[in-house]
């Protein structure tokens, strides 16, 4: 099969997914702008009309833009807690800029010999701007405007690592499976998005040109509805429904995925609650923030991160056992929370070599590497770089290996460059599928520097005293599931595209927990 | 009637652009302000429609306070044409001439004939320029729809700003024509500025010649030539003119027609061919009955040429 046709294949298959993506990229997106607008134009104009405090005023949104947009929706979650609002914030907050400045300008340009003859004919202030300056500037608006909206629709990709959902899901899945397809799933319509948008726009630039500034009211009204309906319906369709929720999340990728796909299809089937799930809600900090803001009721987190990220403290032992108490402890002492009983398989880190790497060195361990530390290029991901003890300023410390060229990158692209020969080592996790599927070796650390990684539900405590029947649910799941049987379904998930809900309920079924289905 | 009573204007900054002037502009009157850039001409006629407020003194429009109406319906009174002509280019011709109509309410067919009758009077047709945009006109025919405008409205006075200086030598000598043409007709009330005292000659009733904030005199054409008040009006009148192109309408015409009828547009060197190849001694004004002879003519540049002299042994 050709590339082209995987690709259009995989499009018949999730088209469900796409067509959730894309209406909610289209949602954001829409919200996002309307609001820009309606703070950006009149800003602008007051702006124009005033003079005084524009360079200020403009220079602080020029501020705005030149946050990280991930940081910005990260800074914004201790306030407004997870989903699409810190996502519209943070949207809307990108288009002041382009608009605010195109409008100031616009309205600015406008001649003063136009605006004298508009005075001096017994215009009133409004007249002068709706007849005059607003149409004369509409041009200039519009272009900022247009700005603004490509900026939007771009970066709102990067929104999903918030919960926000919208293209960035499936890109955020490509990237985390090294998926090309998927990527490309998110990043095509996104792209076409953009191109809508903009040819919408312009087409009402055009119609409006003259006096008439009516069409620009047709398309913010349809905008307006557009976004206002569905969500009005749904707010009545909504009603009534009466079963009590719990939220559960997991953080990017096919595993926590699979593992609250186990604890929603075990509390549902033993209680009347529903269970609703965040997926692929970014990185440890973003999942974190989230539960003690209760946007989420728990999510699906290891021993060995709790420990040193999130108590910041080193690991007392490296016994599984010991190290579930310190954490469990810890957390809940520090944070309120609690942690229910782990599995059994470990996901902790490992530094993972090609195969071709190890039969030509033959390194077995960690302490193998440092023979060669000359000679090696190591990449690895951000978090990895910067955890102190268990991270590769531990390995520094503890090994004493200091590798010659050492790259930080995205945890999906690091297994690709491992492969393509970029570099010669990588920091993994010990289930990750990319392991099976590139025959990685994980190399053993002979010195114990990485702090066991259990899996377990973390939860906050006043749920579990709302929900007492949840520690026991969730608890069957204690002692279960091994390293091979979790590499498989992460491999089943990442590499077949499987459902991670299906994948999840096979497992429980197979394990006994789950009746087999009426078949 | 237009009425200045110790009016004065300065700014914030402390400059002083008018000092206590006192004037009447008579309704029908053809107002023209003059002198150099600076001496607070323009500033004094845009205290008229209150784009600038007077700090003193009181302007009143047929009697009553400017500031005692609505300052939107003051204007709506009053129309304006600017030296850059600002004609909206988001509008049409048609457009930009319904402005003020649909501001004071007037209902749709009512402007419609409005903008057919003033198009004709100026001489554009309406069915080829009702809907063009002002950019595919030339200028000439923009500061046309630029007066058209202003007087769309049928306002009782009519504010003019060098409405002609940016204008081409010939359209500009038209539109003066044009103008002079159309006072005539509908006797409006008329303050133009201007700093050519050519123009100024040629269209003005009377002439307040200003300087520095104040008015130094305000007289006819003719009377200004023959008795400037001071050296400053003198030489602003000698440099700007010879008494030869000036138009008969500079003189103090005497009563009754007599000779052949010549429009009161034409220069005095114009005239005295046309008196020398029809071997007449005196010519009867267009629409009039009052006549010019040729020892006015005469007398009149003689007056200058005295002056000239007069300046030369100073």
């Amino acid at each position: 099969m050709t590339n082209i046709e995987t690709f259009f294949q995989l499009l018949r298959e999730r088209s469900d997914l796409l067509t959730t993506a894309l209406w909610q990229h289209i949602e954001m997106s829409l919200i996002s702008l309307l609001i820009a607008v309606f703070i950006a134009v009149p800003l602008g104009i007051f702006l124009a009309m005033y003079k005084k405090g524009a360079e200020p005023v403009i220079g602080t949104t020029a501020v705005i833009q030149t946050i990280p947009s991930l940081a910005l929706l990260g800074f914004l979650i201790p306030f407004v807690g997870i989903g699409t609002t810190p996502a519209i914030i943070a949207l809307s907050a990108y288009a002041l800029m382009p608009i605010l400045r195109n409008t100031y300008t616009g309205v600015k340009g406008v001649d003063p010999a136009l605006a004298e003859a508009a005075r001096g004919m017994g215009m009133t202030y409004q007249q002068q701007l709706m007849k005059v300056q607003l149409p004369l500037a509409m041009p200039t608006i519009m272009a900022g405007i247009r700005t603004g909206m490509v900026l939007i629709v771009g970066t709102a990709t990067l929104a999903a690592l918030v919960g926000a959902g919208g293209l960035g899901d499936l890109i955020m899945t490509g990237l985390n499976r090294s998926n090309n397809y998927y990527i490309l799933m998110g990043a095509i319509p996104a792209a076409l998005l953009a191109l809508l948008f903009d040819a919408v726009l312009r087409m009402t630039e055009k119609r409006s040109s003259g006096s008439s500034i009516r069409p620009i009211f047709a398309v913010v009204t349809a905008a307006i509805l557009l976004v206002a309906v569905p969500n009005v319906y749904q707010a009545f369709d909504g009603r009534g429904g009466g079963a009590e929720e719990i939220t559960l999340a997991g953080k990017l990728g096919a595993e926590p995925e699979i593992i609250i796909n186990m604890y929603k299809l075990l509390i549902e089937e033993e209680t009347n609650y529903e269970v609703v799930l965040e997926e692929g809600l970014g990185q440890t900090d973003i999942v974190f923030q989230a539960l003690l803001n209760e946007d989420i009721d728990g999510y699906f987190e290891f021993t060995g991160t709790a420990i040193t990220n999130l108590l910041n403290e080193e690991p007392v032992s490296n016994d599984e056992e010991e190290a579930f108490i310190q954490a469990r402890d810890g957390m809940f002492d520090e944070y309120g929370l609690v942690f229910l009983e782990p599995m059994a398989y470990q996901n902790t880190y490992a530094l993972a070599v090609t195969e071709e790497l190890q039969e030509e060195t033959g390194v077995e361990t960690i302490s193998d590497l440092t023979s060669f530390e000359d000679e090696l290029t190591a990449a690895f991901t951000f978090e990895f770089f910067d955890r102190t003890s268990d991270g590769y300023p531990g390995i520094q410390e503890v090994y004493g290996l200091d590798i010659a060229d050492v790259q930080t990158m995205d945890p999906g692209l690091r297994s690709e460059a491992l492969v393509a020969g970029d570099v010669d080592v990588i920091d993994a996790y010990s289930t990750d599928s990319y392991m099976i599927r590139y025959n990685l070796i994980a190399l053993e650390d002979d010195e114990n520097v990485f702090p066991p990684f259990n899996g377990a539900p973390l939860l906050r405590e006043d749920v579990l005293i709302d929900y007492p029947e949840l520690e026991p649910i969730l608890n069957q799941l204690g002692g279960m599931i091994s390293e091979e049987e979790m590499m498989e379904m992460n491999y089943e998930v990442d590499e077949n595209d499987a459902d991670a809900s299906a994948v999840a309920e096979n497992y429980l079924v197979e394990a006994g927990l789950l009746p087999a289905n009426g078949e | 009637m237009i009425e200045f009573n110790q009016v004065s204007k300065a700014f914030p900054d402390g400059t002083k652009a008018v000092s206590g002037s006192s004037f009447i502009v008579d309704k029908g009157e053809f107002f023209v302000l003059i002198g150099p850039s600076g001496c607070g001409k323009t500033t004094t006629m845009k205290m008229i429609n209150r784009l600038i407020d007077a700090s003193e003194g009181t302007i009143s429009i047929n009697g009553s306070d400017i500031r005692s109406k609505n300052i939107h319906k003051l204007r709506w009174e009053i129309g304006y044409v600017l030296q850059q002509i600002a004609l909206f280019p988001h509008m049409t011709i048609a457009e930009n001439i319904a402005i003020v109509p649909e501001l004071k309410g007037w209902d749709k067919n009512t402007v419609s004939d409005r903008i057919d009758e003033l198009l004709q009077m100026v001489g554009l047709d309406p069915a080829t320029y009702r809907d063009r945009m002002p950019a595919e006109l030339s200028g000439g025919q923009q500061q046309r729809i630029g007066v058209v405008r202003a007087l769309a409205g049928d306002p009782d006075i009519l504010l003019m700003d060098e409405p002609f200086s940016a204008l081409d030598p010939i359209s500009r000598s038209q539109l003066q024509r044009d103008i002079a043409k159309l006072q005539q007709e509908i006797q409006k009330t008329i303050v133009f500025v201007t700093h050519d005292m050519e123009e100024a000659l040629q269209l003005g009733d009377r002439i307040a010649v200003m300087k520095e904030g104040e008015i130094i005199q305000i007289a006819s054409p003719s009377e200004l030539i023959a008795n400037p008040a001071d050296e400053f009006v003198a030489s602003f009148i000698g440099k700007k003119t010879s008494p030869w192109d000036m138009t008969l309408e500079a003189i103090d015409a005497s009563p009754e027609a007599a000779g052949p009828s010549i429009s009161r547009h034409t220069t005095i060197r114009e005239a005295f061919h046309i008196m020398k190849e029809k071997n007449v001694s005196s010519l009867s004004l267009d629409q009039s009955d009052q006549h010019v002879s040729l020892e006015m003519l005469t007398g009149f540049v003689q007056q200058f040429t005295d002056h000239d002299r007069g300046e030369g042994v100073k």
